[in-house]
């Protein structure tokens, strides 16, 4: 039923190498497929697996519902102290990149700026399904409820899990995030990672914490000739990291933090690969500037204080409505609405005039609030 | 068979995208205007899992309507009160 004529067969399998978990997928994820990888997922996740691994290399289109899934599946698998691993999704690149541009991947030479063609398929992927013509709307609904900090922080692992699988030579990945004025790492692909990061908080110095204040890219292509971050810098070497590429994080035109990969190999990283990492930092910047990430406690406070106030002024003046025409309150609402269409401003500018009608010239509209 | 309710509703999901409002935006303009539903409800009619009542699909069309005309753009949702008739604003669909 579920396997149009558009959408190949979807399949899955769960195997376990000892207690790790490989989900293997094959075929098309459509939205009706998404819902059967959910359930496949959650079964798997019950079991209790040390880890889980989802297998795409079979996989040759995944839609946005899938894409949600494995988001979910993602903060599922944090919330319970897991690590999800994403496998091999080279296939998805035939479906999307179609036959001219497949053409052109096929021709592109592997280890080409130190991206393999699966590195390659990834990026590509991302970047086409999520790139500037799709962007916005689509990345939404991947980052789904976008208030809710667990599946903010679950969307941003999927992204650290996809630089670290397309990005070569990346030995590791993690997001810093400004909350309340505190950066922090809100998504590693280790714990190595992580102390790296903290490292950064701690000397308040280093690639990771520049590119979350500065707002531009900082690479530190040789760790060993680095003079940049005296402080931290023999922290990262003790600790065998060589190279490190951070690339801001951007909501509403403000840093708030920063896209890490870190290497265990000097000089590694080429253009392609900052160009790779600046896609998945622009793609965790949308994630963010939805979740409304960096709206501070203080303004989120003022917002509300103004909605409220709004909300009064249109009660007041519905009331007022009532009173003189005797309709109910939804009745009240339609003639506010009506007249402030009509007249081409907003309904609050449309209640407040109202207001000041009762209040009389010399009186705000708060003179006559109670 | 497709539902010309769940249509609409997708509809208006479709704008709220457009808008480029998040969900909680959308909620807080909603409620500025009066909505009484929370937030979860309000998600819930624009995906589809909840009905609206006719008051609360047209505050959740002007709170919609006001972002377009913030954007520049003239009324796009359209009402499903009378007022909707008499809008000089609103654009035919």
């Amino acid at each position: 039923m579920h396997a149009s004529s558009a959408t190949p067969q979807f399949s899955a399998a769960t195997t376990f190498e000892g207690r790790a978990a490989i989900v293997s997928l094959r075929g098309g994820v459509d939205d009706v497929a998404a819902f059967e990888l959910a359930t496949i997922i959650n079964v798997a996740i019950d079991g209790k697996p040390a880890s889980l691994t989802l297998d795409l290399a079979e996989v040759i289109f995944i839609g946005e519902a899938g894409l949600v899934v494995i988001s979910n599946a993602e903060s599922r698998l944090v919330g319970a102290g897991m690590v999800l691993t994403i496998r091999s999704p080279s296939a998805l690149v035939n479906h999307h990149l179609g036959s001219a541009e497949k053409a052109t991947l096929e021709q592109t030479p592997p280890g080409n700026g130190h991206l393999g063609p699966e590195q390659l398929g990834v990026v590509d992927v991302v970047s086409q399904r999520f790139g500037s013509s799709l962007s916005a709307p689509d990345l939404r609904r991947v980052a789904g409820m976008p208030t809710d900090p667990d599946v903010v922080d679950g969307a941003l692992n999927l992204v650290v899990e996809l630089a670290l699988a397309s990005i070569g030579d990346a030995d590791g990945v993690s997001v810093s995030l400004r909350r309340h004025g505190v950066l922090s790492t809100v998504a590693a692909s280790d714990r190595t990672i992580m102390e790296m990061d903290f490292d950064q908080y701690a000397t308040s110095e280093g690639p990771c914490v520049d590119a979350s204040v500065k707002g531009h890219w900082f690479h530190a292509e040789s760790l060993d000739s680095e003079t940049r971050w005296p402080a931290f810098t023999p922290r990262a070497r003790a600790l065998g990291i060589k190279a490190i590429l951070s690339s801001p994080l951007r909501a509403f035109d403000q840093p708030v933090g920063a896209l890490n990969i870190y290497s265990l190999t000097a000089s590694t990283f080429k253009v392609k690969d900052q160009q790779a990492a600046a896609i998945f930092a622009d793609k965790a910047s949308v994630i963010l500037r939805d979740a409304h990430i960096d709206v501070s406690d203080r303004q989120m406070a003022l917002r509300f204080q103004e909605a409220l106030r709004s909300r009064e002024v249109v009660s007041l003046a519905k009331g007022i409505i009532m009173e003189r025409s005797g309709t109910d309150e939804e009745g009240a609402f339609n003639s506010l609405l009506r007249l402030s269409r009509h007249e081409g401003t907003t309904l609050r500018a449309r209640a407040e005039a109202i207001l000041r009608s009762v209040a009389g010239p010399e009186r705000g509209p708060e003179g006559g609030a109670s | 068979m497709i539902d010309p309710g769940m249509v609409a509703r997708h509809v208006l999901d479709s704008y709220r995208q457009e808008a480029g409002l998040s969900h909680s935006e959308l909620w807080l303009r909603y409620f500025e205007l009066g909505g009484m539903s929370t937030g979860f409800e309000l998600e819930a009619y624009l995906s589809g899992a909840l009905v609206p009542s006719p008051y609360d699909r047209d505050v959740i069309a002007h709170a919609l309507n006001e972002r377009f005309a913030e954007l520049g753009a003239r009324h796009p949702v359209t009402y499903l009160t009378e007022c909707g008739g008499e809008d000089p604003t609103s654009l035919s669909p």
